[in-house]
């Protein structure tokens, strides 16, 4: 692992790092050298396995984090690659060369975050959600509710009641028959 | 005996065996319930399940060849109940056996099930070729180490009748005068194909409902399903009068005869209970081993 | 039974003439008219629905977190084969649908075609909150959440998600249900079918199903 990590500062210019648990650490990449990072890590270091790949929507520096978990299948330790890319016209170079399976996980972020991965198969094709019209569900400008209220049917009658103050209440009820 | 009242009486033993298959169905599943530590449906069960599926409006066609798929088998399951004797010596109960029905016998065997391959495949459903195509290689393989004690039994017995069989047997006197102990190879190499032939758990990757649904029968409801389960009820039941004609002397009251079939079915439901499933290659290899090898030995055994 | 009055509900009235039995029953029971007997075509649909009502073949597809619950009853602790209810892979072969938890709109549409290829007589049992009122997942973009807007559904198993036990006491209710002819669902699909559809159509936005999938 630490031979691993100190190669990597040696080649790229790791922006940031952190240690999470023994097994897992965190590096944070530019843009421009993930691609070529994550193919020098697949060739040459035990990191061969694409464990996962996600996005993570940083509304308010206007950017999208993108994380690819490799894996070491002899030590099983993991390491996670970041990298941030704009938010507006999101485009990411597509690893499906190197990771088959990662043209699932690009066709479902395309269509859940809305991020194109130019020259993956599948890209535009629906995964989960068919026939979607409004902007990408996941993104954090989307309204949930007022999406849902206003286009799937409801049955009027439902009680929505405040979690907090009724387990508070219970615990309550519960501290006083104790006592 | 005049032939309208022969065929009156073939007709009661037909609808009796269909009757007697779908209880010893319901006896199976008790069975498998007990086994697995459950109380299980109760033994007339099958009945209701019948009665259901008659009682099914319809409305899928896919064509002639799919409406006649069910009628083959259910044809193939009386055919080959009505060539066999279930009680020599009784005329009521031996049916049209004649000399030389055991060709025609083996004929029917694989009849129902092309007919039925026949018309799943024009059902479309894509899962269908499959299923048929698993139980076409199986039923092949299994065919040959059968043929095999089949052909022994001929040879020896020098008839191809099955009542002849039989009462070869019986003159021969007592229970070490049957098949089974007579010729123990010809017995041993059909007995492991009837395993298959019954598809039960080794041997039932045919239709098995997790991957391919049902397999061959997966497109057919209603009227064609009920034809099904009483086709399949009377073909279990035409086997094991078979092999109870063949192997364990035939029988010569009814009650004898409802013992050594049911003991005979009885057989492949307590392998199956206790079996993980074969895939279909790991099937054919086992016909092709050891009862393929007791067969030839059972052909070979009488020339030294 | 207490002598008690009871306060609560307060003493129930009792007609003149009749004398209360224990079972609710009164005098007519016992001294009355028998009922009429069955006319010969009612008898005939009681014992079809007797058939029915005995060998319900569920479909084995799940949709939500509910199919979990499914799965225990055909193990040896709940053992829903003695009531005659069985898995059958094929919808052409099953008459139960169990819708059971939260249904995606993706999954929807495959439903749908399951349930019009089912033959009838057919039922829907819907399983867990979310099939009710959409339960947890009420404010989730990719689910529907009344069922009844989409298929006509027979018995609702409420709770999330329900115990095993709970949806054996859903199957006895269908089974009662079945027996005395109370089931209509099936044909009720067919009747309303233009009402169904549009619900349908109003959120699954691209509908490419045919008019009705035989
Ligand atoms: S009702 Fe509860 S258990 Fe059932 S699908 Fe919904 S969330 Fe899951």
């Amino acid at each position: 692992m630490q031979t691993t990590l100190q190669a990597l500062k040696n080649q790229f210019t790791v922006q940031w790092e952190k240690q999470q648990r023994a097994d897992l650490h965190q590096v944070g990449l530019p843009r421009e050298q993930t691609l070529a990072a994550l193919t020098w890590l697949k060739e040459h270091t035990p990191f061969v396995q694409l464990t996962h790949m996600s996005v993570v929507d940083w509304i308010e520096e206007d950017q999208f984090q993108i994380t690819y978990l490799l894996m070491n299948p002899r030590s099983y330790d993991l390491l996670m690659v970041c990298t941030r890319i704009a938010r507006s016209g999101a485009t990411m170079e597509s690893v499906h060369k190197l990771w088959p399976q990662a043209v699932t996980y690009e066709q479902e972020m395309n269509e859940m975050f809305g991020v194109e991965f130019p020259g993956s198969p599948r890209q535009g094709e629906s995964f989960i959600l068919e026939g979607w019209e409004d902007i990408p569900p996941m993104r954090r400008d989307f309204d949930t509710v007022q999406f849902v209220l206003d286009h799937i049917p409801d049955r009027p009658g439902r009680l929505s009641i405040n979690t907090r103050e009724f387990i508070g209440r219970k615990v309550g009820e519960k501290r006083l028959l104790h006592d | 005996m005049s032939l309208a009242i022969k065929i009156a009486w073939s007709l009661l033993n037909v609808l009796v065996a269909i009757a007697y298959g779908l209880v010893t169905y319901g006896v199976v599943r008790k069975t498998m319930a007990r086994i697995q530590g459950r109380i299980g449906p109760p033994i007339y069960q099958p009945f209701i399940d019948l009665g259901k599926v008659i009682f099914l409006r319809t409305a899928t066609s896919h064509g002639v060849m799919f409406f006649l798929g069910p009628i083959f088998r259910f044809v193939g399951g009386v055919g080959l109940f009505l060539v066999l004797p279930v009680i020599v010596g009784v005329p009521a109960l031996e049916n049209f056996s004649f000399n030389g029905d055991l060709l025609l016998a083996m004929y029917f065997m694989f009849f129902g099930s092309l007919g039925m391959a026949l018309g799943a495949a024009e059902g479309g459903h894509p899962h269908s070729p499959i299923g048929i195509g698993r139980g076409l290689s199986q039923m092949t393989s299994f065919e040959l180490p059968f043929g095999l004690a089949v052909v022994a039994l001929i040879s020896v017995g020098g008839s191809f009748s099955v009542t002849e069989i039989v009462q070869r047997q019986q003159e021969l006197g007592g229970v070490l005068g049957w098949n089974l102990f007579q010729q123990p190879f010809a017995a041993a190499a059909a007995f492991l194909a009837l395993l298959g032939m019954n598809m039960y758990p080794p041997f039932n990757i045919v239709g098995a409902p997790q991957e391919i649904p049902v397999g061959p029968p997966t497109e057919y409801n209603a009227v064609f399903q009920s034809l099904m389960m009483s086709g399949r009820s009377i073909f279990a039941i035409a086997k094991t009068v078979m092999f109870m004609d063949l192997f364990l002397g035939g029988a010569t009251s009814i009650p004898e005869a409802f013992l050594k079939t049911f003991c005979i079915y009885m057989w492949t439901v307590f392998v199956g209970a206790v079996f993980p499933r074969f895939r279909t290659e790991q099937s054919i290899r086992f016909f092709l081993g050891w009862p393929t090898l007791a067969g030839v030995v059972a052909v070979l055994l009488p020339l030294f | 039974m207490s002598n008690k009055p009871d306060l609560l509900h307060g003493v129930p009235e009792i007609p003149a003439g009749s004398v209360p039995h224990a079972n609710g029953c009164d005098q007519s029971c016992f001294l009355g008219e028998r009922p009429d007997p069955l006319s010969y075509k009612e008898a005939i649909q009681t014992v079809k629905n007797w058939f029915r009502a005995n060998s319900l073949w569920v479909i084995a597809y799940g949709t939500g977190c509910g199919s979990i619950e499914l799965r225990p009853l055909g193990t040896a602790r709940f053992d829903m084969e003695r009531f005659g209810i069985a898995m059958r892979p094929t919808p052409r072969q099953s008459n139960v649908l169990i819708i059971s938890g939260y249904l995606s709109i993706k999954s929807l549409k495959r439903v749908i075609r399951v349930y019009e290829q089912m033959p009838s007589p057919k039922w829907v049992v819907g399983l867990g909150s979310c099939t009710i009122n959409g339960g947890m997942y009420w404010d989730s973009y990719a689910t529907m959440k009344v069922l009844d807007l989409y298929l006509p559904v027979d018995v609702y198993i409420a709770g999330c998600m329900p115990r095993p036990e709970a949806l054996i006491g859903g199957f006895k209710e269908l089974m009662r249900m079945i027996k005395n002819g109370e089931t209509k669902g099936y044909i009720d699909y067919i009747e309303r079918l233009d009402w169904y559809r549009e619900n349908q159509k109003q959120i699954i936005k691209d509908w490419d199903l045919p008019d009705y999938s035989w």
